[in-house]
């Protein structure tokens, strides 16, 4: 367990932190808007997480999909529907 | 008392999804049984079976071409839901909203924005057609660029407006250019058989298996930018 | 079982991901937010199925000069590439149909639908 703490792990672990920190947020959140923003960071860390898993067509559709698409549809539909949620 | 139950079950769940997971090797151990026997041939034979470098996409279109056939099927078939719950055209316009004179949907967005976007718009069109077609050399491939020329077209409906996005392509067109992927994997499908003897078989001569494949994933792009901006367009013109 | 949990922690981090959309799923009243929580959870099972495929230091599947004989597996990529087409098309059919919702019945939480008429 000693031998495993190499820069390589270091950011492994960040990363997985990191994605549990975003979706604890968003589920705690009561505004919309900052949980689709929530939700583009968190697409854009597993992008991190592909690259560094080596695939980089997968993150090159999750960063383009997740941060880009999704979030500007669910923007959309928030404009409509309204932000606060009770 | 119901947020408690609900964390009791999630967290049992979690518990017993653990307790299955620990069972399988190690993650990143090159001996374990996922590299074994369907990877391994398409690791080695790879490049001279398939005629494409980049494995992913020789897997994609050439290995597994019947589960993009799917792919293209699902987005398309998700278009025309959503056209089919929210309206289109004059349906749309008589049903939305409770009567009140219907504004336009882009709020005058701030100089600097409406630069950016124009700036950037004519290289993000460029990196978008360089990923779809040398998507079998260096990663990337059709809908990874489909999907940045769709995000583009999303970034333009904000600069100028949805209305004027969607008069770019007349109607009659459009509904070709947003099924063009389906129809396109249907003529590759049954020409295979004629070219090599087998559905979805691009042929066996590599310089028309390569202009095959090209033509796939220009066609995958097309279709999926087609469809995203459609869905798109479709919910962002309810807004009032 | 400490050395075990430490060496999967790729697959634990995957499940505490998967049960916590999971919970914004089932446990909020908005709708956009369990589209949400919907999309979390997929995004964690692409994850594992990604994960199941990699090798520590190895390279990825593309056959050039310089890439060296361990290659992730090609097979997982194309599998999470389809899948995130579908994640794609089922979230944009929800958000059309909350949009519809609202347009009928004036409210997106699930508490104040009440019963069909």
């Amino acid at each position: 367990m000693i031998e495993a703490f190499n820069p390589v792990v270091l950011f492994d672990l960040l990363i997985l932190v990191l994605l549990i920190i975003c979706v604890i947020s968003i589920a705690r959140t009561r505004d919309l808007v900052r949980a689709a923003i929530l939700f583009s960071v968190y697409s854009l860390t597993l992008c991190l997480l592909w690259v560094h898993r080596g695939a980089p067509d997968v993150a090159m559709t999750e960063a383009a999909v997740g941060a880009g698409v999704t979030v500007a549809l669910f923007l959309v539909v928030i404009a409509r529907v309204g932000r606060r949620e009770r | 008392m119901k947020r408690r139950a609900y964390k009791l079950l999630v967290v049992a769940l979690g518990l017993a999804l653990l307790g299955g997971l620990l069972w399988l090797p190690p993650p990143g151990q090159p001996g374990g049984p996922v590299h074994e026997h369907v990877a391994a041939r398409y690791v080695e034979g790879g490049t001279e079976a398939a005629g494409a470098p980049n494995l992913t996409t020789a897997v994609l279109l050439n290995y597994r071409g019947l589960d993009t056939f799917g792919e293209v099927t699902v987005i398309f078939a998700a278009l025309l839901a959503a056209l089919a719950v929210l309206g289109v055209g004059a349906a749309a316009r008589n049903a939305s909203g409770t009567g009140k004179p219907r504004v336009d949907a882009r709020l005058p967005a701030s100089p600097v924005v409406n630069f950016i976007i124009r700036l950037m718009a004519p290289f993000m069109a460029t990196f978008a057609a360089f990923v779809m077609i040398q998507g079998d050399v260096l990663p990337g491939g059709g809908f990874q660029g489909g999907v940045v020329l769709g995000a583009m077209m999303i970034l333009l409906s904000v600069a100028i407006g949805p209305d004027r996005v969607s008069g770019m392509v007349a109607p009659a067109p459009l509904g070709w250019l947003r099924a063009i992927a389906p129809l396109v994997f249907l003529v590759v499908a049954v020409s295979g058989l004629a070219l090599s003897g087998a559905w979805f078989g691009l042929s066996d001569q590599p310089a028309l298996g390569h202009a095959l494949m090209v033509v796939l994933e220009l066609a995958i792009g097309m279709g999926g930018a087609a469809v995203i901006t459609g869905i798109y367009l479709s919910l962002a013109r309810e807004v009032e | 079982m400490l050395q075990a949990l430490f060496s999967h922690i790729d697959y634990v981090a995957v499940t505490v991901l998967f049960c916590a959309g999971l919970y914004i799923m089932i446990a909020r009243g908005n709708l956009l937010k369990k589209v949400i929580g919907l999309n979390i959870m997929e995004t964690a099972v692409f994850a594992f199925i990604v994960t199941t495929g990699m090798i520590d230091g190895g390279d990825p599947p593309l056959l050039e000069q310089g890439l060296g004989p361990d290659f992730a597996s090609p097979l997982p990529h194309a599998l999470v590439l389809t899948g995130i087409v579908v994640a794609v098309s089922v979230t944009a059919v929800a958000l059309a149909l909350i949009v519809r919702v609202k347009r009928e019945h004036g409210t997106i939480e699930f508490d104040e639908l009440g019963e069909p008429r």
